[in-house]
């Protein structure tokens, strides 16, 4: 509803300043297709190139009227496709795949955000755990719907799953601090930050450097959409791999002029977005582009996912699209 | 005289948020992780600009599922009380509505509804019950004999509603109500937490939560609690108005009425028994036909038998969900006896010691509309993430519709036989035993009924939030490895469980109630 919103209101200024092309911008407007995305998460900087791309009217100059769904720990972006709430969802991996492979699925991967998985362990300074090795004997919170890659990070680094201690984690960081638990599995581009700012030092490492090699926020679609849009699908990955390109320009641009828009009331600090943006940046760019696969990387998320049992192919990655950008 | 009252009142507040403020200021609970009130009022304050969108939205799903669910529950509770066949078909039905847990309800809804229809269906179906309930109660409850008088004025069942049991009804209808602002509020927070909206307080709270800062999160849960005590004050006091009215009516306890269900011949009973039965499993199936829901994400019963018992991977599934049920079930037990046994100690207390309900409603309060999310870093940090932490939630979430119950009851003893023991001179001690406890027996059991379902529900949270066992942590898992039929299995299995729960209650109150002999209506 409010993406929506804040595109009638660019078109209003459009509208109001720049009158001598209205008609260009009329034929754009009633030419535009729409298309809708479900986001992993609630907003934030994750999501940063996607909110350009509509903010700047990168999608609405390709004729391309994006829909934006928030996410949040209740939505499985995945189910959203299903239902046809939206066209194409952000979702990881190794869900996605096992999705196909148990329930029969008919989803195609099309594309890559985050080359290296962000999700890391996290823990202080004070009582670092800066290895696989390090978690044994210790208590690691696991949100509940991520224990399958903390078991394959495990299991690819032959650490019996009994020796460590798993337990819900809530997304707060308080329990860490208080040293209740030795370290919690997070996106390492954002918690680090929040621990600094509650007055400690935080030491991390991804699960990606340790065997467990995959993407994040895949972008995944049905086979039935993937025939009937691929057009508009193609360049949704074309426009918002531009969103991202002028995001990572400067990392620190962006983020503040959200602060009454994107960004109002998601309950955290525009430095936090800053901190955020500025640190996924080596793990999603990419010498071929944003959103590539290469046919190495897409071996290693087979292999990687493969350890914990699920057999995932390489059809079920289609590239095709990409190289139509 | 009422000065000094209210003065004594004012210094009991104060006394509260001062030992509050102390306890934070020198960190004394789980070093600093309980805030100061000043904490919290600063930060509030430093947010002020962030919470009029979040507190309009989570008012709007909270406000149009109280209006709609309490709508129903009237409606139905009044259809209930006039044809005793309907509640008996609907029994099932109405169990099943009550004891959804809404954190196995909440993903279902985001996995099948779309925009605020979510919240609006989470906040009214903790509505239903309870008003439905407080509706039929207070309507049945009519005395005999002014439905004799009616009669013998030529008066039928339905001239007896209008004139008399609806004004009888009224107060107990309201504190009804009243009980069931806070589920609209905490229904509306459940779903925005998860549900990807861009806002409501359960949008800011998960937004929040990676914050580290426990002071926020206590704000977002005292002006959850303040919107839901303000509903809760409105009603009460209506309540209590209609209370005093109808309490000049002083007439004796009602009696038996039995003929109903001795009217029906036996072949009618089972099929009263089968359809009660059939109909919450047709709700379920026709909620996934109408509303279209893919295969994939839907499970219908069938689909969940299937999975359960045919699949080729049934056994693993039932090791799965037997492990979980033993994590699950003994703990239920112990957590129910813990919560009813806080509630009724507290709530005949409040009898002798008024100020007992002064202070443990804001309390109580809190923890009824202070999303338990928010509250578990404080939990785990105080309590670990043993079998006390379960207990502390499980109590928390039991305690406040027993203790509302109780001291509802206790209002409700009529005058005339307090007078009698007051007349005769006796003890408080004998007072108490004599009239208080047997009055509010029936009560306890309606407590027992209310709480069951909520028992398993706390335990679900805290082994979803603290734990990591039982069914709570299957289902979270389950998402992870999007298997939905576990999802919906899951679901269904905690309905059946609560349900067994209820039924066990019913059963003892009968056997119970009986040797006291008291009329129970079931």
């Amino acid at each position: 509803m409010y993406p929506n919103e804040i595109m009638k209101r660019r078109e209003f200024i459009k509208f109001s300043i720049a009158t001598s092309t209205i008609p260009l911008w009329y034929k754009n407007a009633s030419a535009a297709e729409p298309i809708t995305m479900q986001a992993a998460w609630i907003n934030d900087a994750e999501f940063a190139g996607y909110f350009i791309a509509i903010d700047e009217g990168i999608y609405l100059d390709e004729g391309l009227r994006v829909n934006y769904l928030s996410g949040g720990p209740d939505v499985i972006p995945e189910s959203s496709i299903i239902t046809g709430k939206a066209d194409l969802a952000l979702t990881t991996p190794d869900t996605t795949i096992k999705a196909i492979v148990d329930q029969g699925a008919k989803f195609k991967i099309i594309g890559a955000q985050y080359q290296k998985n962000p999700i890391g362990v996290v823990s202080l300074k004070s009582n670092p755990i800066e290895s696989p090795k390090d978690l044994i004997g210790k208590t690691l919170a696991v949100p509940p719907v991520n224990v399958i890659s903390v078991e394959a990070m495990l299991e690819i680094n032959n650490i019996e799953r009994s020796k460590v201690n798993i337990v819900p984690y809530s997304y707060d960081p308080t329990p860490l601090i208080k040293g209740e638990i030795d370290a919690s599995l997070d996106f390492t581009t954002n918690v680090p930050y929040t621990i600094n700012m509650l007055g400690e030092q935080a030491s991390h490492f991804l699960l990606y450097d340790f065997g467990f090699t995959i993407y994040n926020d895949t972008v995944v679609v049905t086979e039935d959409v993937l025939k009937s849009k691929r057009k508009q699908l193609v360049s949704w990955l074309k426009t918002s791999r531009r969103g991202w390109e002028v995001n990572f320009k400067d990392p620190n641009l962006y983020p503040p002029k959200w602060k009454d828009t994107w960004f109002k009331g998601t309950g955290r600090s525009i430095e936090n977005e800053i901190y955020f943006n500025n640190a996924q940046k080596p793990i999603m760019e990419s010498p071929n582009g944003i959103f590539s696969m290469s046919e190495d990387d897409i071996a290693k998320n087979l292999e990687a996912i493969g350890r914990v049992g699920i057999k995932g192919k390489r059809e079920m990655f289609d590239t095709s699209l990409l190289e139509e950008i | 005289m009422s000065i000094p009252f209210k003065l004594v009142k004012f210094i009991e507040i104060l006394t509260f948020f001062l030992i509050w403020e102390l306890l934070g200021r020198l960190r004394i609970i789980a070093d600093g992780a309980l805030p100061s009130i000043s904490e919290i009022l600063i930060k509030f304050w430093e947010d002020r600009n962030d919470y009029p969108e979040h507190i309009f939205a989570t008012i709007e799903g909270a406000g149009y599922g109280f209006l709609i669910g309490n709508l129903f529950a009237i409606l139905a509770g009044i259809i209930f009380a006039l044809f005793p066949w309907a509640n008996k078909i609907f029994r099932g039905f109405n169990i099943v509505v009550f004891s959804l847990p809404p954190i196995v309800l909440a993903p279902i809804l985001s996995l099948t509804l779309t925009g605020i229809t979510p919240r609006i269906v989470m906040a009214a179906l903790g509505c239903y019950f309870i008003t439905m309930t407080a509706t039929y109660i207070g309507l049945t409850r009519s005395e005999s004999i002014t439905i004799n008088l009616i009669k013998s004025y030529g008066g039928g069942k339905f001239k007896h509603f209008f004139h008399v049991s609806w004004f009888r009804a009224l107060p107990v209808i309201l504190s009804g109500i009243a009980v069931t602002a806070p589920n609209a509020v905490l229904g509306s927070i459940l779903a925005e937490f998860g549900g990807g909206g861009r806002w409501g307080l359960g949008v800011y709270l998960i937004g929040s939560l990676g914050r580290g800062e426990p002071a926020r999160l206590w704000g977002i849960g005292i002006m959850a609690t303040l919107i839901s005590g303000m509903a809760y004050l409105v009603f009460s006091i209506l309540s209590k108005k209609y209370t005093s009215a109808s309490k000049s009516i002083d007439t004796s306890n009602s009696l038996p009425n039995g003929e109903l269900a001795s009217s029906e011949s036996y072949l009618g009973k089972i099929l009263i028994v089968l359809i009660s039965f059939i109909l919450p499993f047709l709700a379920w199936y026709l909620f996934i036909i109408l509303l279209k829901v893919p295969p994939l994400i839907g499970k219908n019963p069938f689909d969940v038998f299937a999975y359960v018992f045919l699949s080729p991977n049934h056994l693993l599934t039932q090791s799965k969900l037997i492990l979980a049920l033993s994590e699950t079930i003994p703990i239920t037990f112990v957590g129910m006896f813990v919560g009813l046994g806080t509630a009724f100690v507290l709530g005949i207390g409040s009898r002798y010691f008024t100020r007992i309900v002064n202070f443990t409603m804001p309390l109580a309060l809190i923890t009824q509309t202070m999303p338990l999310v928010a509250l578990t870093p404080l939990l785990v940090l105080i309590l670990g993430r043993e079998y006390s932490v379960i207990l502390w939630i499980t109590t928390s979430v039991t305690f406040f519709p027993a203790f509302v119950n109780i001291v509802q009851g206790i209002n409700l003893i009529p005058k005339s036989a307090l007078e009698i023991v007051k007349v005769y001179g006796v003890s408080k001690w004998k007072e108490l035993v004599i009239v208080i406890v047997p009055s509010t027996l029936p009560f306890l059991f309606t407590a027992v009924k209310l709480t069951a379902p909520r028992a398993l529900l706390g335990v679900m949270i805290a082994e979803w939030l603290a734990t990591g066992t039982g069914l709570g942590n299957l289902m979270n898992q389950s998402r992870g490895y999007l298997d939905f039929s576990m999802i919906w299995t899951v679901a269904a299995v905690s309905v059946a469980l609560s349900v067994l729960f209820y039924q066990l209650t019913i059963f003892i109150e009968s056997k119970l109630l009986r040797s006291y002999n008291f009329y129970t209506d079931n």
